[in-house]
């Protein structure tokens, strides 16, 4: 009961700052507030293999970037796409969706494309998964900027309509949280550490290690296919370059600082980057504003931010949350002690 | 908008009537703010840099001389890190809290694209320096202006210089799919180019990053027939090294291309590789130039300690002062009425040519110039509207 | 141009792309081999070693002295990330370290462009390096950087065979390179051997990215990051961790690169990178130990 009365409260909660946000803040908080609860997102869709599942993936961005390019395709007018993508198969160039629809479709491409994708990688472990995925990113850059029928090539993919408001992401983000809390602290979540902690073990004990890290694998992608969707309706004009090494880079470092094995850990460590990296850019410019003659510091916050991160790797390898969840003392305890298991 | 024309005289009577009556010297407190975001780290940094010292330039200049309608401008810089979540993050900073008046902003057309929702929203007038792609205003709204020609218009002098003046009736094509810039002027030199009747041999690509282009060029060398000329729609990073193992290879043809070859770089990397090539770009910087642009070149001297960068430099420069202008023949700080001085802008004689907006064309007709390399050293090899332009 | 003058010329292209990853996939393997680290700080080292050389050429120095410092500036780069940044985890998960690398590379690339702006800058190459050469009636061309940097490739990993088969040094940096723990056990002092093969690797590093930048004529913060990427490639398909195979490796990479451009129809070879990643997953995949230990364990 407890529970559910939580859960209600953290839903009005959301709710409410999602709609009442926009009358109350400036256009820019409500911004950053977006753009948290977007990468939220994305970290909570990499999480899945690469804290719970021991995957390290370095593709994840891939499937971010193969859910916008679609969703922002689907959703482009009619007459948008014959000025704008003139080559487009027939079978794609006479309709035109509405967000939700564009996005569930994006989600679920992405989700099988990392099936087939998945199902030869998923066999690696350690650095090789994290190379071979690194290199099914390099592969999808190569083809958003070669399939120009699709894609406009290297040209700004643009027009497409500005959907992505803050309900809508924190709408998202609810689902998403909601789904990978059931999945994580389920026998299935069980399985996934399993398979993370002690691969020879795991199989001993029957576990299917394949089709468990592609499950996790393809859950992850569909939720990343469903935030580039809220990406490209956020952003209404994007190319490939968006959706490459910066990106991954951006979001893996949240992952880390934040815990791997933590779905509020992730949570925290979008936080804390996102509101470092605005608070660094506005200090980087204080020193180009005024009569001051320091030269600009650009780069400085990314400098500060690796600094952290190597700190946090030497002196807390497991990020701020670890393994913990922040609970606040509600939902189920069981959940701490089936972590303590899983670790080795 | 009208909430900031209030405060904003308001702000100006009160702090000129308090200015006359303490000291007696009239000084508006209240500067006028232009936004200028610029992309000073990521890849595009090495335009937006030169085109935020040129901006700078202006601005002292015209508040040196009093500034417009009696108030000081000012520009609100922010470092957009080439990043497309950046920057619509600074435009709502400069939108909602900076309450800018007017936009200056960018020299690629990406970076636009992505400011271009907010600001059509906000309905505050933008001009960009540097971004050349003249499908800009089409895409975005009736807010967006250039200061500079569109890339069908230098592709299009580009193919006619290699026509007429090279008299190169075949060609071979070079694009780097890498950026819209590049892709962009490629389309738009070959249509003018078979147009005018010339004939491309064959067409090749590379990326943007790519350091060998040995295979590429022996494709080149192994043409039955050798083109008169190659056009290489690139950036100076890659194009220096494409020259060089151009010339290494032996093939000496002139290779013509656009405004991303204007930078000290083609000479310093390119050496002697880069002698016999031809690049459109906004005006001509060097020794030689104009008066006009002779000032503003001693001018960014004195205030940088380097001579201009390349074009760019002189572009934000012009478009500050293009910005000004408008504000002043608006007669008020209000961001519609700058919008339809901007759009209403006619023979401004700019460090970068005139320029002129016809009526519902946010696209300035202005004239190209192509610089040739000879000798170590860049020449205006010509000054050219060209006759046959591809639509955008 | 006959055909076979084309072909030659496509294989002198090959070779010249060829050495320049063998030398940076060389060094990635040295310090996988030692440490299992996918060391992504590697082209970054090698960014030091280039802008060392430049500046040094700046002030005045000939090519060859400022070469030489510029492998020394990385070799002691490569020092300071090893002591600094990767003992404190040695012992730590794959992904740590992965990840650790990661971060310096993401530190020096950005401390690069603090400092030296990400504008490119012009590499002063002494002239008389870029003077090429024609045979054949100049069907066939290759230049003295082609040529320097095949030499140079050559007698470095001459002198890197000699010291890994001749010196006690090189033999324990081999012997911790196939069972750290036995090493250890037999009294060899990891700590010096792991720095050992740092700065070794390092100083390839350098070396490569000297001759990396003097190919593109420019050095800038972002330069080592391509190298990187490709030089994985080259390890793997070599067999990681082996340093004749990061050698082969480089090799057949660059072949590849060359031939995909040269031969394939025009609808295909912009999909170069594609078709070079594709090959490193089903390396990966089908053939872990590479090419040359084709039978090696990879643990899942």
């Amino acid at each position: 009961m407890a529970r559910l009365i939580i859960s209600g409260v953290v839903v009005a909660l959301l709710a409410g700052v999602a709609f009442g946000a926009p009358s109350l803040m400036s256009d820019y908080f409500v911004r950053i507030l977006l753009i948290i609860a977007l990468n939220s997102i994305f970290v909570l869709s990499l999480s899945l293999s690469n804290g719970f599942t021991g995957v390290f993936s370095l593709g994840h961005v891939g499937f971010i970037g193969a859910g916008a390019y679609l969703s922002g395709i689907l959703s482009l007018t009619v007459a948008q796409k014959a000025s704008l993508l003139p080559h487009l198969p027939a079978f794609m160039n006479w309709f035109s969706l509405p967000f939700l629809p564009a996005t569930l479709v994006a989600g679920a491409f992405t989700a099988v494309l990392a099936i087939i994708v998945g199902y030869p990688l998923m066999r690696l472990s350690g650095y090789f998964v994290s190379v071979a995925t690194m290199g099914f990113l390099i592969i999808v850059n190569v083809v958003l900027i070669n399939a120009s029928d699709f894609t406009r090539g290297a040209r700004t993919f643009t027009g497409v309509p500005l959907d992505t408001s803050l309900p809508w992401v924190f709408g998202w983000l609810a689902v998403t949280l909601f789904v990978l809390w059931r999945l994580v602290y389920s026998p299935f979540g069980r399985r996934m550490k399993a398979v993370r902690d002690d691969t020879i073990a795991a199989s001993a004990v029957g576990i299917d290690m394949l089709k468990t890290r592609l499950t996790a694998f393809a859950i992850g992608a569909f939720f990343a296919g469903v935030g580039g969707s809220l990406f490209a309706h956020y952003l209404g004009s994007f190319s490939p370059v968006t959706f490459y090494f910066a990106m991954t880079m951006n979001l893996i470092a949240m992952l880390v600082l934040g815990g791997m094995g933590s779905l509020s850990g992730a949570l925290i460590g979008v936080i804390c980057v996102s509101l470092l990296s605005e608070l660094l850019r506005s200090v980087e410019r204080g020193f180009t504003i005024g009569h001051i003659t320091i030269p600009a510091l650009f780069g400085a916050s990314q400098i500060v931010l690796g600094f952290i991160f190597i700190l946090i790797m030497i002196f807390r390898p497991k990020g701020i949350m670890g393994e913990r969840e922040l609970t606040f003392g509600f939902f189920r305890r069981s959940a701490k002690s089936q972590i303590k298991q899983g670790e080795v | 908008m009208t909430n900031i024309n209030r405060r904003n005289a308001l702000g100006l009577g009160l702090s000129t009537a308090f200015v006359l009556a303490t000291t007696g010297r009239s000084f508006a407190a209240d500067p006028i703010k232009i936004g200028f975001p610029a992309n000073l780290t990521g890849n595009a940094a090495s335009l937006d840099g030169p085109m935020l010292n040129g901006g700078k330039l202006a601005a002292a200049e015209i508040n040196a001389a009093g500034g417009v309608l009696g108030q000081q401008i000012e520009l609100v810089v922010y470092d957009t890190k080439s990043d497309a979540t950046v920057i619509s993050t600074v435009a709502s900073q400069l939108i909602d809290s900076d309450k800018v008046v007017s936009i200056v902003a960018f020299s690629d057309s990406d970076s636009v694209l992505a400011i271009g929702p907010q600001i059509q929203k906000a309905k505050i007038p933008l001009i960009t320096p540097g971004a050349t792609s003249p499908k800009l205003p089409s895409q975005l709204g009736d807010e967006v202006f250039l200061a500079c020609f569109g890339d069908n218009v230098q592709a299009a002098v580009g193919a006619e210089f290699a026509l007429n003046n090279l008299k190169a009736k075949t060609g071979y094509l070079l694009t780097d799919i890498g950026t819209e810039y590049t892709t962009l002027l490629s389309d738009y030199f070959v249509k003018t180019y078979e147009h005018g009747g010339g004939k491309l041999l064959g067409k090749d690509t590379y990326k943007t990053g790519d350091k060998t282009f040995t295979a590429q060029i022996a494709k080149i060398k192994a043409l039955p027939e050798a083109p008169g000329f190659i056009y290489a729609a690139s950036l100076v990073d890659e194009v220096t090294l494409i020259l060089k193992q151009l010339r290494q290879a032996g093939i000496n043809i002139p290779v013509v291309g656009g405004d991303g070859y204007d930078s000290p770089l083609l000479l310093e990397v390119g050496g002697k590789a880069a002698e016999n090539t031809y690049f459109t770009t906004h005006s001509y910087i060097g020794p030689g130039a104009t008066p006009k642009v002779q000032k503003f070149m001693d001018a960014y001297k004195a205030a940088y300690k380097v001579d201009p960068e390349n074009a760019f430099a002189a572009l934000g420069y012009d478009a500050v002062k293009l910005m000004a202008d408008a504000i002043k023949r608006a007669g008020v700080v209000d961001s519609a009425k700058i919008r339809d001085a901007i759009a209403a802008t006619s023979g401004l004689d700019a460090v970068t040519g005139t320029i002129s907006y016809r009526p519902g064309i946010a696209v300035p007709d202005k004239s190209v110039s192509v610089i040739g390399v000879k000798d170590g050293k860049l020449f205006l090899a010509s000054e050219a509207a060209p006759s046959f332009v591809a639509e955008p | 141009m006959s055909g076979f003058e084309y072909i030659l010329q496509q294989v002198i292209n090959a070779v010249s792309l060829g050495s320049l990853y063998a030398l940076v996939a060389v060094g990635l393997s040295i310090v996988f081999g030692v440490l299992k680290l996918t060391n992504f700080a590697h082209g970054d080292v090698m960014m030091v070693g280039a802008f060392t050389t430049v500046l040094l050429i700046g002030i005045g120095m000939p090519f060859i002295p400022a070469l030489i410092c510029g492998i020394i500036g990385a070799a002691f780069a490569g020092f300071l990330i090893e002591r600094i940044a990767y003992r404190p985890i040695r012992n730590a998960p794959d992904v740590t370290r992965l990840l650790t690398s990661l971060a310096v590379t993401y530190i020096l690339e950005n401390f690069g462009i603090l400092v030296f702006s990400s504008s490119p800058r012009n590499f002063p190459l002494p002239p008389a390096l870029n003077d090429s050469w024609q045979l054949l009636d100049g069907a066939i061309t290759f230049t003295n950087i082609n040529i320097l940097t095949l030499a140079l490739t050559l007698v470095s990993l001459i002198g890197l065979g000699w010291f890994i088969t001749r010196t006690t040094l090189g033999l324990g940096m081999r012997a911790a390179s196939e069972d750290m723990a036995a090493a250890q056990l037999v009294g060899l002092d990891v700590n010096r051997l792991v720095i050992v093969a740092f700065v070794v690797a390092s100083a390839f590093a350098g070396l490569a990215g000297v001759l990396w930048a003097a190919q593109a004529g420019v050095v800038q913060p972002q330069m080592g990051f391509t190298p990187l990427l490709k030089a994985f490639v080259a390890a793997i398909i070599g067999g990681f961790g082996s340093i004749e195979g990061a050698l082969v490796g480089g090799f057949i990479l660059g072949a590849l690169e060359i031939f995909i451009v040269a031969f394939m129809p025009d609808a295909i070879t912009p999909y170069r990178d594609a078709i070079v990643f594709s090959l490193l997953i089903a390396f990966l995949l089908f053939r872990p130990g590479g090419l040359l230990q084709p039978n090696r364990e990879i643990k899942l």
